[in-house]
């Protein structure tokens, strides 16, 4: 990669790839509203580029049919919209996690000689 | 809350509100609401709500403008893969063709499919109307099937133009649809998992 490449775009680029995997594997854990969910991810992974894209991917997901989503009054004073899995996001999920470890697992050993400085 | 803060949160989501465009009016109600719940959360955190800390929950927000569109993209590729409406999943499949080669391609074979689909189906039910300029014919410039306004040559399929017409056009419209919907996973695809291999299979 040419040295004129700026790398702030592909790291965004990367987070925004794996930021709905997260999101899935968050929700596993169990219901959440969006503000648990971005905290939850800010805690356990360094993926969220802007707070507010969290909620459009959640969007697609509930449209989709891999997460449901239901309003509910909160004792703050105003309604919170929790997100949960479906049967079949939970399915999705476990599959995407069995994906995502293969393919992290290879990508490893194809890295693991750059990340020790070890020579071609 | 002061005035001055209300009027700063009432304008980001007016701003939101204009950006989400063509979206239902009942999602982007649910949509403001739900991003107004999150403002107003994360401003009750932490102390009195000053015009630095409402600056900083709304930067760390996003633009207005950027989020919008993503809503946009996400909801109406999202419909018009569970849609059967042609004008949904052309106007999804432009969409998708304005930022990707394979997309414009995809969406200039999707509108040939439905012109040609439309075409037929039309003309199976103007042909007992207009007899004599409806139909099927083998000219000089090649195979034509439509209207004509002159025509020169013997007319091919005669009143079989309508059963055809139907039949072909209607299957035309179906393949048409499931090939774009097909597609339009792809668009998905792109976005969400641009390099790995673990996107998600919807």
């Amino acid at each position: 990669m040419p040295d004129n490449i700026p790398i702030d775009n592909w790291q965004a680029q990367m987070r925004k790839g794996w930021l709905e995997v997260a999101i899935l594997a968050t929700l596993w854990r169990g219901r959440m509203y969006g503000l648990e969910i971005l905290r939850d991810l800010e805690e356990r992974s360094d993926l969220v580029i802007a707070e507010g894209t969290v909620y459009p991917v959640l969007n697609r997901l509930r449209t989709v049919g891999l997460v449901e989503a239901q309003w509910e009054e909160s004792d703050s004073g105003h309604p919170r919209k929790y997100y949960s899995l479906t049967p079949t996001g939970r399915k999705r999920t476990r599959l995407l996690a069995t994906q995502s470890s293969e393919f992290l697992s290879k990508m490893l050993v194809l890295i693991q000689p750059l990340i020790e400085g070890k020579p071609r | 809350m002061n005035i001055e803060l209300q009027t700063r949160i009432d304008t980001y989501l007016m701003k939101l509100r204009r950006s989400l465009g063509e979206l239902p009016p009942e999602d982007v109600n649910d949509i403001l609401r739900e991003i107004r719940g999150h403002i107003l959360e994360r401003a009750e955190n932490g102390g009195q709500l000053t015009n630095e800390k409402l600056v900083q929950i709304l930067r760390d927000l996003g633009e207005p403008e950027e989020i919008g569109p993503l809503y946009q993209r996400e909801a109406s590729v999202a419909r018009a893969r569970s849609s059967l409406s042609p004008t949904l999943i052309l106007r999804a499949t432009m969409r998708w063709g304005m930022n990707s080669i394979l997309g414009f391609a995809v969406f200039v074979a999707g509108l040939f499919g439905y012109g040609l689909a439309g075409g037929l189906i039309v003309s199976a039910f103007v042909k007992p109307f207009d007899p004599e300029h409806v139909g099927a014919w083998l000219t000089g410039s090649g195979f034509t099937i439509g209207t004509l306004a002159h025509p020169t040559h013997p007319d091919l399929l005669g009143w079989w133009i309508i059963p055809v017409g139907l039949v072909v056009g209607a299957t035309l419209l179906v393949a048409t649809t499931r090939f774009l919907r097909w597609m339009l996973r792809f668009a998905i695809r792109r976005r969400i998992v641009p390099s790995a291999p673990v996107a998600l299979p919807v």
